[in-house]
């Protein structure tokens, strides 16, 4: 305690620490690299493909910092004292919302090609109507909603929402450390509530054209949510990651207690696991007791081959295994425990974005009497877990978001030190 | 008001709940729980107008098991949840007095009759009542509550324990109670009033 009440006499000053910044510089280096390395590998494999792995990349880095900019409009919302000295650590995260728009960019070469529709069925419609006449109809009755100009207006509107919010939030905090005015807080408090206003919207809208328009004809409510759950999920994770990162090289020592990652450990538990899991399981029983073919079959592509493996692992292990381990206090207190835990959500949470992202309906369902018949017939339907592609682009994103992190964390320093509340936090401790 | 009434002998010899010490900040009380922990007693107490932060460790009061308790009241309710629709929708079986028993076997929109996703709605709500019911009714079983009236209540000093004191109370059944030796040692670690609970 001692040691923790002397930092707020002399707090660590906009850390020098070249350690950190050469080694968010090489993680940036790598990360694009395997950027390359997959665009490269994956040229070959077409179009569809391609852009369908660098989507799940791209937004596997998006839902990282998007759950770190939750985390901070919700602690300002509630003025919580306890996460000061983990708050930096989650702006750096969700300030790389301020370059990720760079990450579609593909998307609008793609329209700019007029080939929007090797990703997104609707927007091709004539195209469409070849190989599904029904659906075509279908979907074009949604044209209102889901066509080229308005899928791009939006998207502009969301990563525009993101980079603001995130630039917002990190910029008030960074510029009190040096000026220490009070007012920051309070205006971040106040403009937190609009805040999360437009996140909730932003990240619902952007999950129903991002992923869920990748089968048009499939629509459920309740997606907006679970997308947001696993924001949660992968962005607490990636704050709890990257604090642990920094206390490896000697920063902040005694300043991030068990006490700060046992409260991450609960909001890891609360939202990407229990909350998770009551969002996906109240989808998936609505639909699997409504019984409706043009719902049905979204979970179909999911139950079909090893696409079947893949839904149970995600039970196991985004849910039932990681409940059972972080349930307990001193999981979430003991660095080696909660790491594990951490790395595991992580990784289960990309799994999840690949299950969301990866399946194809087949077009041909109507064809078969029963389920089984789908399941023999589809017995072997690939799913590219493994897909080396896939995963140079997943990781090459996740290091470009960890080095943009560390690497911003170096320059606007480890500790939001003029903090009104970084007191209380030092001095936090559960009960 | 620093006379000790429990070196008088009271007029009518009544049974002694234990010795109380006052402490007027928290800091002392502090210190003199560590003293009162490191000498071995174990049926004793703290008692502060508001929650004294650490003092749990100058105590050594061990962590809960209500936890586990809890866990355990969980994955009851989860059992009887599943158990329970397993049975009355899909299943019969044979009870100890041999009786064959058949629940409610209703086919409903063709599902299957022991399906599992039906059940989690109710399986999960189970879980988390008698996870909170046992919480609550642990704790109280834990803490050895209710009580219709207790010792202290009775004590005028006692009163400012919701105002501006600190109490130490060493209970006579502890082994280590010895009630002129126990009070020497209270007053030793800074005491300013010592005095005996009635029982």
């Amino acid at each position: 305690m001692a040691h923790a009440v002397n930092m707020t006499q002399s707090p660590p000053a906009a850390v020098s620490g070249k350690g950190l910044m050469t080694r968010a510089r090489t993680m940036q280096l790598v990360g694009c690299a395997f950027l390359l390395v997959g665009a490269f590998l994956g040229w070959r494999g077409g179009d569809n493909f391609l852009m369908k792995a660098w989507m799940q990349g791209w937004l596997f880095a998006v839902t990282l910092s998007l759950g770190a900019l939750f985390f901070i409009t919700i602690q300002h919302m509630v003025r919580a004292g306890w996460s000061v000295v983990v708050r930096r650590p989650a702006e750096a995260l969700a300030g790389n919302l301020q370059w990720l728009w760079l990450g579609f960019i593909p998307f609008v070469v793609l329209w700019l090609q007029g080939r929007l529709d090797v990703l997104f069925p609707w927007a091709n419609l004539e195209h469409l109507a070849q190989v599904d006449a029904a659906e075509a109809h279908t979907i074009a009755k949604k044209s209102a909603f889901l066509n080229v100009p308005f899928f791009m207006i939006r998207a502009a509107i969301y990563l525009t929402v993101w980079a603001l919010l995130a630039r917002f939030f990190v910029s008030n905090s960074a510029a009190q450390d040096n000026d220490g005015r009070i007012e920051r807080t309070l205006r971040m408090a106040k403009w937190s509530g609009p805040a999360l206003i437009l996140f909730g919207l932003t990240t619902t809208f952007a999950a129903f054209d991002w992923i869920m328009s990748l089968n048009p004809l499939w629509f459920s409510t309740m997606f907006g949510v679970y997308f947001f759950a696993a924001c949660c999920a992968g962005g607490f994770s990636t704050i709890a990651l990257l604090c642990m990162r920094v206390q490896d090289q000697g920063y902040l020592k005694g300043v991030i207690t068990a006490e700060h990652y046992q409260d991450l450990g609960k909001l890891l538990f609360g939202f990407g696991i229990v909350f998770w899991a009551y969002i996906a399981f109240s989808q998936y029983m609505l639909i699997w007791y409504g019984n409706i073919p043009e719902e049905t079959t979204w979970f179909m592509a999911r139950q079909i081959g090893q696409w079947r493996l893949v839904s149970v692992a995600l039970l196991f292990g985004h849910f039932i295994l990681p409940f059972l381990f972080l349930i307990s206090r001193w999981t979430k207190r003991w660095r080696g425990t909660f790491l594990f835990g951490v790395v595991w959500m992580l990784v289960f949470h990309w799994v999840d974005l690949t299950y969301l992202i990866q399946p194809v309906i087949p077009h041909d369902l109507a064809q078969f009497a029963t389920y089984d018949e789908v399941q023999a017939a589809y017995a072997h339907e690939y799913a590219p877990i493994f897909n080396p592609v896939l995963l140079t682009f997943s990781f090459g994103f996740l290091l470009l978001t960890l080095g943009g992190a560390l690497s911003r964390l170096t320059r606007t320093g480890l500790l939001c030190r003029n903090d009104p509340r970084l007191a209380e936090s030092l001095r936090f401790e559960n009960y | 008001m620093t006379t000790t009434h429990a070196s008088t002998p009271p007029a009518t010899r009544r049974r002694v709940h234990g010795l109380l010490a006052e402490f007027h900040d928290p800091a002392s009380l502090m210190h003199a729980a560590e003293k009162v922990r490191d000498a071995g007693y174990r049926w004793w107490d703290c008692h502060t107008p508001f929650a004294v932060h650490g003092l749990d460790q100058a105590m050594g009061v061990q962590r809960t098991i209500l936890p586990i308790l809890v866990f355990g009241a969980g994955l009851t309710g989860t059992s009887i949840g599943f158990i329970l629709q397993a049975f009355t929708n899909s299943s019969s079986l044979s009870l100890w007095a041999l009786v064959w028993v058949t629940g409610y076997p209703f086919l409903i929109s063709g599902k299957p009759l022991l399906s599992l996703p039906a059940f989690i709605p109710v399986i999960f709500e189970l879980t988390v009542l008698l996870s909170a019911l046992g919480a609550v009714g642990l704790m109280l079983l834990l803490n050895g509550l209710p009580w219709l009236s207790h010792p202290l209540l009775a004590n005028k000093r006692f009163l400012r324990a919701t105002d501006d004191r600190f109490f130490i109370v060493i209970e006579s059944r502890d082994p280590r109670f010895f009630r002129s030796r126990t009070e020497e040692f209270l007053k030793s670690l800074g005491a300013k009033v010592v005095e005996a609970v009635e029982a």
